[in-house]
């Protein structure tokens, strides 16, 4: 007998990992890069 | 290459640089994986399941080339003391640790159906294994150092050469071992991945190196303001304390 | 003075670095067979494991080997790495990708007959990626159309 399974249910979860896992890290690197050359510019201004 | 580690002339290329690399890694990247999602063929024997290798080769690749900058990078910091050096090793370390992470998990997601099983300990998943708490040890490491004294601890430095031997291993796992995971399809020149497949993952490749370039941009010069920041507020309270 | 420090700071960290990579390889290659996931069929008639001691046999199924046995659950089928063949039986399900021709690594025990009774099948891919139009060729035909693709 063989195992006999779908493949979809695999490549979604895959696919959603991923491209979630990616975008989460450009955004979190976007934002604290942000948020951390605001708070430079602001400590100079001062 | 001392004027290359300027933080003033870094930024002045970082700037530009960052949002090109993020903007056309993103465009790349998910182009390459909507093709090889909707477009390219299933393979003989595994079938739609092989779509999981446009994720999980490049995956695999940035999480050792994230070592591989932390490596050359403390390498640097070690010899020629560059003040950027030890910033890069530090903006790695997260996107490295992200795509390893996402490399085992696509891999034990692909393994389920084509293996018929979740996990095995052959050499080449517990040396990816090893890479990730490598990763987690790193960052503790530097966490720990940074707060000690300022980011002057060799400690990191050390520790990302030495980690490095893992890379190697990694990949000669499956040559110099028997291990349930395939030998490398493509190698130096050749492959043994017909061209339907062989392109967008190529594209995907390229697309996520982008992407991670982008971050570690974003990385160091998130570090580098938040120094700047300290160093500034430190002298304000100096000057205050004068008065 | 600053660039003689730098020299001796640069040749130090490149003979550690040698020195480690060399600790490193050395280690590897002192674990060849410890961290090998399996046996192959010729290290198995070479040396029989113990008849009680559960190891792991890899290699390819025979063309044409699969047999299914008249209780409908139990297969037989021959492992082969081109030098020797170790008859194999396997009752269960077994994955997938267990086809004649491809890979395969069983779990289980050696028997004192030279039959292996395995109570768990993984299926190993190889580094070729075919795409599915070209099943209906033949092996070496699907080579060749990779060869040409790229």
């Amino acid at each position: 007998m063989r195992e006999a399974m779908d493949p979809w249910t695999f490549i979604a979860a895959s696919y959603a990992i991923g491209v979630g896992a990616t975008v989460a890290m450009i955004g979190w690197s976007l934002l604290s890069m942000r948020r951390a050359e605001k708070r430079r510019d602001d400590a100079r201004k001062r | 290459m001392h004027g290359f580690a300027n933080p003033a002339r870094f930024l002045r290329i970082a700037r530009w640089l960052m949002p090109l690399c993020m903007g056309a890694g993103i465009v790349v990247a998910f182009g390459a994986l909507g093709w090889g999602l909707l477009a390219a063929p299933a393979e003989r024997l595994q079938g739609e399941t092989v779509r999981i290798v446009y994720l999980h080769v490049p995956a695999a690749w940035l999480g050792m080339a994230g070592w591989m900058g932390i490596a050359v990078a403390s390498f640097t910091e070690l010899v020629w003391r560059h003040p950027l050096a030890g910033i890069a090793a530090r903006a790695c370390a997260v996107p490295g640790a992200v795509f390893t992470a996402v490399c085992l998990i696509t891999g034990s997601l692909w393994g389920r159906p084509a293996w018929g099983t979740w996990w095995v300990w052959d050499g080449r998943l517990t040396s990816m294994l090893v890479l990730l708490f490598l990763y987690f040890g790193w960052m503790a490491l530097s966490q720990a150092s940074e707060a000690s004294d300022g980011g002057q601890s060799k400690a990191p430095a050390i520790f990302g050469l030495v980690g490095a031997v893992n890379i190697p291993i990694i990949h000669y796992s499956v040559t110099w071992w028997n291990s349930l995971h395939q030998p490398p399809s493509i190698t130096m020149g050749k492959s043994a991945m017909s061209g339907a497949f062989l392109w967008p993952l190529l594209f995907a490749m390229l697309g996520f190196t982008l992407i991670f370039g982008g971050v570690v941009l974003a990385r160091m010069r998130a570090i580098l303001a938040n120094q700047q920041a300290e160093a500034r507020l430190r002298r304000k309270a100096l000057a205050a304390g004068d008065l | 003075m600053a660039i003689k420090a730098k020299h001796q700071r640069l040749v130090l960290l490149v003979i550690a670095l040698v020195v480690l990579i060399g600790a490193g390889l050395l280690a590897a290659w002192a674990l060849r067979n410890q961290a090998s996931y399996f046996y192959v069929p010729s290290e198995i008639v070479a040396d029989p494991p113990a008849p009680d001691r559960a190891v792991r046999l890899g290699g390819m199924v025979e063309q044409g080997s699969i047999k299914t046995q008249p209780d409908g659950v139990t297969i037989s089928f021959v492992v082969q790495d081109g030098e020797a063949r170790v008859p194999v039986t396997f009752k269960g399900i077994a994955p997938s990708l267990f086809v004649e021709g491809s890979g395969v690594v069983a779990e289980g025990k050696m028997r004192t007959d030279g039959t292996f009774i395995a109570d768990n099948l993984l299926a190993k891919h190889d580094e070729n990626y075919v795409p599915r139009e070209m099943q209906n060729m033949t092996d070496a035909q699907a080579k060749q159309v990779v060869a040409e693709t790229q």
